[in-house]
């Protein structure tokens, strides 16, 4: 058999963000790849260093475009814990709401990209057609649909009124049964099957030795959820459950993220029926007490780090983040290894990459 | 006849122009049909002829290397064996000369494209195209065998290979759909393989290989290509509805006409809902399908045919 090597990016109708393999094939074996990355740096951790507190919650918010809000999330908590702040509760939940809603619009999204790429387009339309609910709720809350600028150091600055709540319930309701819709037939479809399980899989040991997070971890028998294991905001006050899997492949992944999804859409259930009166923020000071802090959010992918030093002034003096996508892309060369071409586009979708994160 | 009949049977009705009206109908009912059941809008009726002008009105360039007379022969060459392919076959209800073996022609005509369709990915040297190309020569061998195999049987029940004594056997008799509707299901399955539509669309998965063997073509050739496919969707149709369903019509009437029109709705209305439904195969999940489930069965159903 000749040895042929396939370029799969930085542009490839299978990649929705710029990143490169180069895939080494003996017929339609994979035999080898080399990942290469790097195409949308754009040096955010040195940018947020000139810039103050407040200007790089907008900045941060950049980092991805679909998990912007989780990212603008734990940089105000680190903030806030660097000035002891005490956020008001309904700030908080509101502040949950939008993390969950992100969640489901994230693997909504994701799922669509799996199906596409498997050559399911009617299930990639149904998936993405259902993300417009939220998309369009969060456009409600906040005026935006991805980047939403709601958090402020301190609260939030979007406040819930009752036709929010009430618009809330419905949609949450509708979209409850449409993703049931949509695990249904993906549990019963015989061809869906056949092209994601046993593909990408990834033993417990393998995703302990890589650190993987999240829901690739999740759906290979890992059981951590930052959320539940050490509760930031105000999840410690609700009650969900945290899905996992031991199959370890791309199967599991997706039907653990459908799950996940209705557990996200449980949790904002949750919220809006205990939301708590008053305020939603308090305000800031705007220089930040020199010190340093560490903070840790579940984002749809797993994970996210964030370390903040500060020396007193008005910016801080070091950002680090470390968002869960970098993980898994250090797993993909080893899953991709003796996988056929076919199976490339369904292993590099299963692990729900988000490149914007991962290069920041 | 005439000459000037001959030009009307051969460019008006019921050759080119017609031929060419029919497959961007069908084209268009297909990418609407889908975008329905996808909870689409679709596109407007006149968005294949749209797409097709505006292709030909596109620049046209090939890779530096390419052979290029090569390269605008493929394209040619199918379009040419596709349409021969039409002038045997009675679409629209039009008597054609009909000769004993020229069911065969019409399977080698219509195999032609998908011969030129791994040529088309060797010239033009991309990696996609190579792949692309590999893979339909991979899969010709699976769904060719079972399209030839399927159809057969029509031929084996009416003892000729013409296709005029397969359409009066069944006038004498009954349509071939009711006593061979496994054979009619499987003639579908490698209808949909030969025209590389979902799920069998292994060798353009755009997730894998971009445009399979046609990703370096551009401009008039990619047109032809293009039509090429569309027309050999409804010659391969009209040859199944031909095989098994002569006989629920008169020829040259009216009333004939819009039977047949009728049944290539129905059968591209089928087609459709198959590629919304189901997930692309892989290469290896299909050779297994066609050879461990299809093709035995097929043979079961012939050898049931033959022992009638």
């Amino acid at each position: 058999m000749s040895k042929i090597t396939v370029p799969i990016g930085p542009q490839h109708p299978l990649l929705k963000e710029p990143l490169s393999f180069l895939v080494s094939l003996e017929g339609e074996k994979v035999t080898g790849s080399v990942l290469r990355l790097g195409y949308v740096h754009r040096g955010i951790e040195k940018l947020a260093e000139q810039r103050t507190y407040i200007q790089n919650i907008y900045l941060i918010e950049r980092i991805c475009g679909i998990c912007s809000h989780i990212h603008s999330t734990t940089y105000c908590q680190s903030v806030e814990a660097l000035l002891k702040l005490e956020v008001p509760k309904r700030g908080l939940y509101i502040r949950m709401l939008l993390c969950e809603l992100e969640r489901i619009h994230s693997h909504l999204l994701w799922l669509g990209v799996l199906a596409k790429n498997i050559g399911l387009n009617t299930l990639f339309m149904y998936a993405w057609r259902d993300r417009e609910i939220v998309l369009n709720i969060m456009e409600e809350i906040s005026g935006g649909r991805v980047s939403h600028s709601v958090n402020v150091i301190g609260g939030v600055q979007v406040n819930l009124n009752e036709s929010h709540l009430s618009l809330l319930q419905q949609n949450l309701q509708e979209l409850n049964k449409r993703v049931k819709e949509i695990l249904r037939s993906i549990e019963n479809d015989r061809s869906f099957q056949a092209r994601t399980q046993k593909i990408g899989y990834l033993s417990l040991e393998d995703i302990k030795r890589y650190c993987v997070v999240g829901p690739v971890a999740r759906a290979s028998g890992l059981d951590i959820d930052i959320r539940r294991d050490a509760p930031y905001a105000a999840y410690d006050e609700l009650n969900f459950e945290v899905p996992v899997m031991t199959e370890g492949d791309v199967w599991a992944r997706s039907i653990l993220r459908i799950h996940e999804t209705l557990q996200a859409i449980r949790l904002c259930v949750q919220i809006i029926n205990n939301l708590p009166d008053g305020p939603v923020s308090i305000t800031a000071p705007r220089r930040v007490p020199a010190g340093e802090v560490a903070s840790r959010a579940e984002a749809p992918r797993g994970e996210v780090f964030y370390y903040v030093r500060s020396d007193g002034s008005q910016n801080p003096a070091r950002l680090k983040i470390r968002t869960p996508t970098l993980t898994t892309l250090i797993t993909l060369p080893g899953q991709l290894k003796n996988m056929q071409l076919a199976d490339v586009s369904t292993i590099i979708a299963g692990v729900d990459l988000c490149i914007a994160c991962g290069d920041r | 006849m005439n000459l000037f009949n001959i030009f009307l049977r051969t460019f008006i009705f019921p050759g080119f122009l017609f031929m060419l009206i029919l497959a961007l109908f069908l084209h268009w009912l297909d990418r609407k049909l889908i975008a329905r059941f996808q909870g689409r809008v679709g596109p407007p009726w006149y968005q294949p002829l749209a797409d097709l002008l505006k292709l030909f009105a596109k620049e046209d360039i090939l890779p530096s290397g390419t052979n290029q007379y090569f390269a605008a022969l493929l394209p040619l060459i199918s379009f040419a064996s596709v349409l021969t392919a039409s002038f045997y076959l009675p679409v629209a209800i039009q008597s054609v000369p009909s000769f004993q073996g020229d069911f065969i022609v019409l399977m080698f005509l219509l195999s032609m494209p998908s011969l030129m369709y791994f040529l088309a990915g060797w010239v033009t040297q991309g990696v996609y195209s190579i792949i692309g190309g590999n893979r339909s020569l991979l899969q010709y061998f699976s769904y060719e065998v079972l399209f030839l195999l399927a159809m057969s049987g029509t031929a084996i029940a009416s003892g000729s290979w013409a296709l005029s004594d397969i359409r009066l056997t069944q006038i004498k008799e009954t349509p071939y759909i009711f006593p061979q509707i496994i054979g009619f299901l499987l003639s579908l399955a490698g209808l949909i393989g030969k025209l590389k539509r979902e799920p069998f669309d292994i060798p353009k998965a755009k997730s894998e290989v971009i445009a399979g063997a046609l990703t370096e073509f551009s401009g008039k050739k990619l047109a032809l290509w293009y039509i090429t496919i569309q027309l050999q969707a409804v010659v391969g149709l009209s040859f199944l509805i031909h095989c098994f369903f002569s006989g629920l019509w008169q020829m040259n009437t009216i009333s004939g006409f819009f039977i047949f029109l009728l049944l290539l709705v129905i059968l591209q209305c089928v087609l459709s809902a198959i590629s919304a439904i189901y997930t692309r195969l892989r290469i290896d999940q299909l050779i297994h399908l066609n050879w461990h489930i299809f093709i035995p069965l097929t043979l079961l159903h012939n050898i049931y045919i033959l022992l009638k």
